[in-house]
């Protein structure tokens, strides 16, 4: 009241203050707000489309760039891992008709081969801290709320805030992230926590004598519904035992790359053969 | 846009400064630097706003605000009020900040930067999204470091209007 001189408070800043303040709360209070509003994110499509021009036409640029040699070279180099991966290949399928008889004698259902969608990255680290990336796949294309995504490497996040056309992936080193894993070596279960940009993953709630090591490798557990499993996830860093403290301080590094590759995999969540309980947001038309 | 006097108004420039910032929000990055980018709406939004006092609605904040809200996939509202904020405090200041020289005004523009951060940050809380992290602090400090940069450049570009004055 004080500042009536100015004037301008009342008349000018509190209508938008109100107005923001409105707005916030539908957000957080109403599912149809949230709707509503990321269906607005179409008039962003146009400036997210202006931005990804220079690094769309430095690829271009490099294509154009590339000699033969280098091409020729790069080929060679590509039929050589190809000849390697095909070899492994072999031995998979071999040990995955083997895993589907010796499931069949469990009478266990057998692991459905999952469906992907390729899609590239639009813009990166949205928001300063929270880490995630916008994808060019959307609601349209079916995607929704809750679904995997993966890279060469390993996982990458989930689907968090889904538009028409593009969706944003809250990658697993962010902070409020916390993925159910196991150690590939012992079989060990944790939970494996984000620890912000630019740091390790932190495993938590494992005891001191779990057996657990540097360099062990993390994958998913499928425990919570949100991860389909054994998909490769982390790296063991780091591990301390304190002996005053209950449960050990483990650091891992994500194996993906983490929205660093120009294009990422969104996986598909499983028939809901194994997941009829609970009612969780994974199917394609569950909408939020 | 042109008017009747010999010097065009040319009123889409202040706008096309503004577009342009947005887009370098949205500009895709290697994650450690784009952790130390400014935020340029806001950059843009208190040049435009010290220039031009009595001429910057508050409402042009407001909404490149929640641009920046759509675009980015936030809390929508919260760019939206920590700009309406921003513009109302730059035009209100803006008589005595203009007198200032240029490295204290890059101090202001440090503060400035902080009041967003922290409505931002109280915004997350209460919405229950995490906005978390160092660098949420050292953005506030580049921000006052590019400063000069901002005013420089965005002053040649109010020269090519009749708008405002230094």
């Amino acid at each position: 009241m004080a500042i009536r001189a100015q004037n301008s408070f009342w008349r000018g800043l509190a209508p938008y203050i109100l107005l923001s303040v409105v707005l916030i709360a539908g957000y957080v209070v109403s599912p149809v707000a949230k709707t509503v509003f990321s269906g607005l994110a179409i008039i962003g499509i146009p400036i997210h489309f202006v931005a990804s021009l220079p690094s769309t036409m430095l690829d271009a640029m490099q294509g154009r760039l590339t000699s033969t040699d280098q091409l020729r070279r790069e080929a060679e180099l590509l039929r050589e891992r190809n000849l390697i991966l095909q070899t492994r290949l072999h031995r998979f399928e071999f040990l995955e008709t083997e895993n589907t008889r010796l499931r069949e004698l469990l009478a266990a259902a057998p692991q459905a081969v999952e469906k992907v969608t390729l899609a590239a990255l639009v813009a990166v680290n949205l928001e300063r801290g929270s880490e995630s990336v916008l994808v060019d796949k959307g609601s349209a294309d079916g995607i929704a709320i809750g679904q995997a995504v993966i890279d060469a490497g390993g996982v990458v996040g989930q689907i968090t805030k889904v538009s028409l056309f593009t969706s944003k992936v809250s990658l697993i080193s962010q902070e409020d992230q916390a993925v159910p894993v196991q150690v590939a070596r012992s079989g060990i279960r944790a939970v494996v926590y984000g620890g912000g940009a630019n740091r390790p993953l932190r495993v938590m709630y494992l005891d001191r004598n779990a057996d657990i090591r540097p360099d062990d490798v993390l994958i998913t557990s499928g425990l919570g519904g949100r991860y389909p499993p054994g998909y490769p996830f982390a790296q063991v860093s780091s591990v301390q035992r304190n002996i005053s403290e209950p449960f050990m301080t483990i650091s891992a590094t994500p194996l993906s790359r983490l929205g660093n590759d120009r294009e990422v995999l969104i996986l598909w969540p499983e028939n809901q053969r194994t997941m009829s309980s609970r009612s969780s947001p994974q199917g394609p038309e569950a909408d939020q | 846009m042109i008017g009747l006097s010999p010097s065009p108004r040319r009123l889409w420039i202040p706008f096309a400064t503004l577009i342009v910032a947005l887009v370098l929000i949205v500009l895709p990055m290697q994650g450690l630097i784009k952790g130390f980018m400014p935020d340029w709406v806001s950059l843009v939004l208190i040049y435009w706003a010290l220039a031009m006092p009595g001429r910057t609605p508050i409402a042009v904040g407001w909404f490149s605000g929640l641009l920046v809200d759509i675009l980015t996939f936030g809390i929508p509202g919260a760019h939206a009020l920590s700009k309406a904020v921003l513009v109302y405090i730059s035009a209100s200041l803006a008589t005595r900040i203009r007198v200032f020289p240029i490295w204290q005004q890059s101090i202001v523009v440090i503060l400035l930067a902080g009041v967003e951060t922290v409505i931002l940050i109280l915004i997350g809380y209460l919405a229950g999204e995490i906005i978390a992290g160092l660098h949420l602090w050292t953005a506030a400090v580049v921000a006052g470091l590019v400063w000069p940069a901002v005013f420089y450049s965005l002053r040649q570009a109010r020269r090519l209007t009749t708008l405002g004055s230094d």
